[in-house]
């Protein structure tokens, strides 16, 4: 009984936490509808698993805030920078280290990239020295 | 065999001694007539608004055909379910796009803001009836996914826009615009 209430009360407590994250919802809504709900994209769209591509290349972190799609979102920075740390862990597997913050994705998102596609292959086929 | 026709005739004379017709044909009219009026009842009507759609979003189902339905406060375009197909699914010959633009409405049934994902039909000529354009959170087109003039058949196979569906995603943390 006691453990019952113990966990029932730390359920309690999770829950504020739970209702304030809005990633899943501003993926949903600002994400999804042409990268798809997968993030798989489709002909004429790029698919977010293929940012695995580029995990741990230098300027990948700048790159994933400043493309279009980020940058340009309704959203602001602290939110911004939420959800690139939720779909940076769900697309390459690795939440970004150290997390994005809001101040950094203010940063980044007010000098966009101009040639996304572009800058893609560069950072894909950059040789780490 | 002659038991049983005894059995049955013992039966139908104690029913006949017990019964008048006319009250057996009163009763049983009046079980016909009250079946029938039952729906009609308030209690029904009170149940149905609890009712679960096809998708488990609660409340009433409304007419999908109709532009006032509430999943089409975001809508541009001819409603799916006025040409073959219905809210949540394509006409025959035509193909849902992959690709398409999502809003937020209220079900006033539950009062719970729900994400919708207008999934355009593509593929064969425009549709022409039901004509929907309530655009309710859409932006401009320099928002463009967030904006429904735009012709979300891009992603399809054919680029020829038929009509359009209202899928319900799951439930909003908030309506939109954002804060």
């Amino acid at each position: 009984m006691k453990g019952l209430l113990l966990a029932m009360g730390l359920l309690l407590l999770a829950l504020p936490t739970r209702a304030d994250s809005y990633e899943e919802h501003d993926y949903i809504l600002n994400c999804s509808g042409c990268h798809r709900m997968d993030g798989r994209g489709s002909r004429t769209v790029p698919s977010l698993i293929a940012m695995a591509e580029l995990r741990g290349k230098p300027g990948a972190r700048a790159y994933w805030a400043q493309v279009p799609g980020a940058a340009q979102a309704p959203l602001t920075d602290v939110r911004l920078a939420a959800l690139l740390n939720w779909l940076v862990k769900r697309f390459t597997g690795q939440s970004p280290n150290p997390a994005y913050t809001g101040e950094e994705v203010k940063r980044l998102r007010s000098t966009p990239v101009r040639d996304p596609a572009a800058e893609r292959i560069k950072i894909r086929d950059a040789i780490v020295r | 065999m002659s038991r049983l026709d005894r059995w049955f005739e013992g039966m139908s004379r104690q029913s006949a001694r017990r019964l008048s017709r006319r009250s057996w044909l009163s009763r049983f009219g009046g079980v016909l007539v009250g079946g029938a009026t039952l729906p009609l009842l308030p209690v029904a009507r009170a149940a149905e608004k609890h009712r679960l759609g096809e998708d488990g979003v609660k409340g009433l189902k409304g007419d999908p055909r109709r532009c006032e339905y509430w999943r089409h406060c975001a809508i541009d375009g001819f409603l799916c379910s006025c040409c073959g197909g219905s809210h949540t699914a394509c006409p025959p010959g035509t193909e849902m796009s992959p690709v398409t633009w999502i809003g937020t409405c209220r079900n006033p049934a539950d009062g719970i803001d729900y994400i919708i994902s207008y999934n355009d039909c593509c593929g064969k000529t425009f549709c022409g009836r039901c004509m929907c354009n309530r655009n309710e959170g859409e932006r401009p087109l320099y928002h463009w996914y967030r904006n429904n003039d735009i012709n979300w058949c891009g992603g399809a196979k054919s680029q020829t826009y038929s009509c359009s569906t209202a899928v319900v995603v799951k439930a909003a943390k908030e309506a939109q615009p954002e804060k």
